[in-house]
């Protein structure tokens, strides 16, 4: 048997990269955040950096999106509903962590109500670092995930520690 | 009348059920009451109309005193009267005082699972800040509580959220949040709908309760400023400002006033920054998405100044323990003049946009309507009182810092409707332009820090400042040495919850995400999970069965 998928099936996933490419459609979650992410990301969506111009657009349900925003450290009550969200988004999904909190739990650290990391609940693609990231940075990480795409190199994910809670 | 008049008025009204007269500090008058006492006591400084009730605060005396205290602050400009209630370790009893002042409950529910006393007579039981299954007889701001044991409870998966669903003939339980698409903490309302309109309304807090003042009993207090600029990333300034105010008064530090004047510069541009902000969420809800483009386009003016003051966007850690970090030049005084002169024009022209455009005073005018009485009532705070005609400004009342040299006006509307409340804030920012004009022209020359001592003197403290969304109000207690004993933050958005929760009973679901931006929390709240009836079998759906589907579907 040949393993090579049909020229069809190529192009067909040649089509649907680059589609995806072009029509990024993201969703936000604070997940405990002291809302500094927040305000960048809403600011890279608005007119000074516009990411809409790559395509890229901010929907209000999980439903709609392909890529996860997480900003913050995951709160004890917020933690099944990151789950939840993650869980929603239709395949392929992608997870972009950004601010220093999510990626370590940051000046939170060892807070009672605080969980951990987001990479300890759902897995992540991309890490953005910073107390906050300028949106530059946050473009960055998201241009990092379509250059992914794009290789179809196998993507560096990180494993949730807390696996089988997490089905996809 | 002075503070002096005001706190002898005070200690007249309290005089027969005092127990002890503490003057902690010059501005502040604590009488000790007994628990039984306090609803009389309470209700005689609320009839008296002395101040408002301001913050409870809990504090754990230790295990080897056995004993727990209860603060209640109540504030009339710079004046503070605190009753403070000493209760067992094992068997904490207060009676409710939320009757007489409805702003109470959330204060109450606070201390109930934060300490462990019990409030008698509280009419809601749920937990405001911990999760649903977070164990009984656990409270996390006791000095005995560790990480282990919050770490040792099990994090169920059950279902915490209330089911949606048909619970009448006619209504239905519309769920919103926690997650949504714009921004800010995320909080989770259940709204009973008959239709179109809200019948009842309920609201769930602590999907971003980190533990932030427990975590502060073990961080010296340098870390802690850093660590309190985080409680908001919005308001950032203004949490430093007000934990380094309180530790300044503690240590009886000086600040210089030249860093009191950039103090109170970066806290106007940061009520710029916020404001704007503000507009454009409240536009996008109202489904005005060219103002809110427009107005976040010229909130970048804001942000390049502070980045170009400070070095960061946000966060920017202006203060430090003693004074600021960062000091104004002749060119970055002459950037910002210019960035005021376009932010003024602008503003300007949304002032006009808010009072004139038709579709947006639909969705404003009339709407939410709070009048005087009611506002006091439900102990509103920053521009959410002050659109209902309540003059409650803590630069005003009681001015700290460079407020004293530089004042601000005070704005105010009568409507009280969503309208005045876009008015308000917008006249505040022209305001807020002005005093930094004045500043700028009139720096006063100096250093920009004073010696701050490692270890600060024991003692306790109140630190007022307003924040962009109202009083922002900090009770710092040091016993001495590197780190605080208790740090306890109220914030303003707590007091202003009540609004919208009375306000949204009555209105049309459609209304809500308004009111609820109205108060500047900024919840965008379009994202809605609605009940999903199977059309087969005409069965409601829990969540389990709802998320085994959509992982079923998503995988086929």
């Amino acid at each position: 048997m040949n393993n090579k998928p049909s020229l069809w099936k190529q192009t067909m996933n040649k089509v649907r990269t680059w589609a995806r490419m072009n029509s990024i459609g993201a969703i936000h979650f604070n997940s405990g955040s002291c809302n500094g992410c927040d305000i960048e990301i809403l600011a890279t969506l608005t007119p000074r950096y516009d990411v809409e111009r790559f395509g890229i657009k901010l929907h209000g349900s999980p439903r709609h999106a392909d890529v996860l925003l997480v900003t913050g450290p995951v709160t004890r009550q917020a933690r099944e509903r990151l789950i939840r969200t993650y869980e929603q988004m239709p395949e392929p999904k992608f997870v972009i962590s950004v601010g220093a909190c999510s990626i370590s739990g940051g000046v939170f650290d060892g807070c009672y109500n605080v969980g951990g990391s987001v990479d300890e609940v759902i897995p992540v693609d991309v890490f953005v670092p910073g107390c906050p990231p300028r949106p530059e940075a946050i473009i960055d990480g998201i241009i990092q995930l379509l250059g992914q795409l794009q290789g179809g190199a196998p993507r560096p994910v990180a494993k949730p520690k807390m696996t089988g809670e997490v089905s996809s | 009348m002075s503070t002096e008049q005001k706190l002898q008025t005070a200690e007249q009204l309290l005089a027969p059920w005092n127990k002890e007269t503490i003057r902690p500090e010059e501005n502040r008058l604590d009488v000790v009451i007994q628990p039984e006492a306090l609803h009389e006591a309470a209700s005689a400084l609320h009839e008296a109309k002395w101040g408002y009730l301001s913050a409870i605060t809990g504090m754990d005396m230790g295990v080897e005193a056995g004993q727990l205290e209860a603060l209640y602050h109540f504030c009339n400009g710079p004046a503070i009267t605190s009753l403070r209630v000493r209760l067992p370790r094992a068997g904490a009893v207060v009676p409710t005082i939320a009757d007489i002042i409805p702003p109470a409950t959330f204060f109450e529910r606070e201390i109930k699972e934060m300490f462990g006393i019990k409030v008698d007579g509280l009419a809601v039981t749920d937990h405001l800040f911990l999760p649903e299954d977070w164990l009984p007889d656990v409270y996390p701001q006791r000095v005995d509580f560790t990480i282990e044991q919050a770490k040792a409870m099990e994090v169920s998966h059950a279902d915490q959220m209330p089911e949606p669903g048909r619970v009448g003939e006619n209504t239905f339980v519309v769920p919103i949040g926690p997650q949504h698409p714009a921004l800010k903490e995320p909080g989770h309302f259940s709204f009973t709908v008959d239709g179109e309109i809200v019948t009842a309304a309920k609201m769930r807090l602590g999907y971003a309760h980190r533990g932030i003042e427990k975590a502060a009993e073990s961080r010296s207090w340098v870390e802690n400023l850093y660590l309190f600029e985080r409680v908001c990333g919005i308001c950032s300034h203004t949490h430093a400002m007000a934990f380094s105010m309180g530790v300044e008064q503690l240590a009886k530090v000086e600040v210089p006033a030249r860093a009191q004047a950039i103090r109170e510069l970066v806290a106007g541009l940061e009520r710029v920054h916020s404001h704007l902000l503000w507009l454009g969420v409240t536009a996008h809800e109202a489904g005005f998405d060219t103002l809110f483009m427009y107005s976040w386009r010229d909130r970048e003016t804001v942000m390049n100044l502070l980045e170009q003051i400070t070095g960061n966007r946000v966060n920017y850690s202006a203060n430090v323990l003693g004074g600021v970090k960062c000091e104004i030049g002749d060119e970055q005084s002459k950037a910002i003049k210019e960035g005021l002169t376009y932010l003024e024009t602008r503003i300007r022209h949304y002032l006009e946009v808010v009072t004139t455009d038709a579709m947006f005073l639909n969705r404003t005018r009339g709407i939410g309507t709070i009048t005087a009485p009611e506002a006091e009532r439900f102990g509103l705070l920053g521009p959410t009182a002050r659109a209902s005609g309540v003059a409650r400004d803590v630069r005003i009342e009681a001015p700290y810092g460079a407020y004293v040299r530089y004042p601000v006006s005070l704005v105010t509307e009568t409507n009280g409707d969503l309208e005045a409340r876009c008015v308000v804030r917008l006249k505040e920012l022209l305001v807020s332009c002005f005093a930094m004009r004045s500043i700028l022209d009139n720096m006063p020359e100096g250093p920009l820090t004073a010696r701050m001592p490692r270890k600060i003197p024991a003692g306790e403290t109140v630190a007022r400042v307003e924040a962009p969304r109202g009083e922002l109000f900090y009770y710092i207690k040091s016993n001495g040495g590197e780190i605080p004993v208790r740090v306890h933050v109220r914030t303003p958005s707590l007091c202003n919850w009540v609004s919208v929760l009375e306000k949204a009973v009555g209105r049309q679901l459609a209304d809500v995400p308004m009111l609820i931006a109205g108060m500047d929390p900024c919840f965008s709240c379009n994202d809605r999970v609605v009940t999903v009836v199977d059309s087969r079998t005409s069965e409601n759906w829990s969540w389990k069965r709802l998320r085994e589907y959509g992982i079923e579907y998503y995988s086929r």
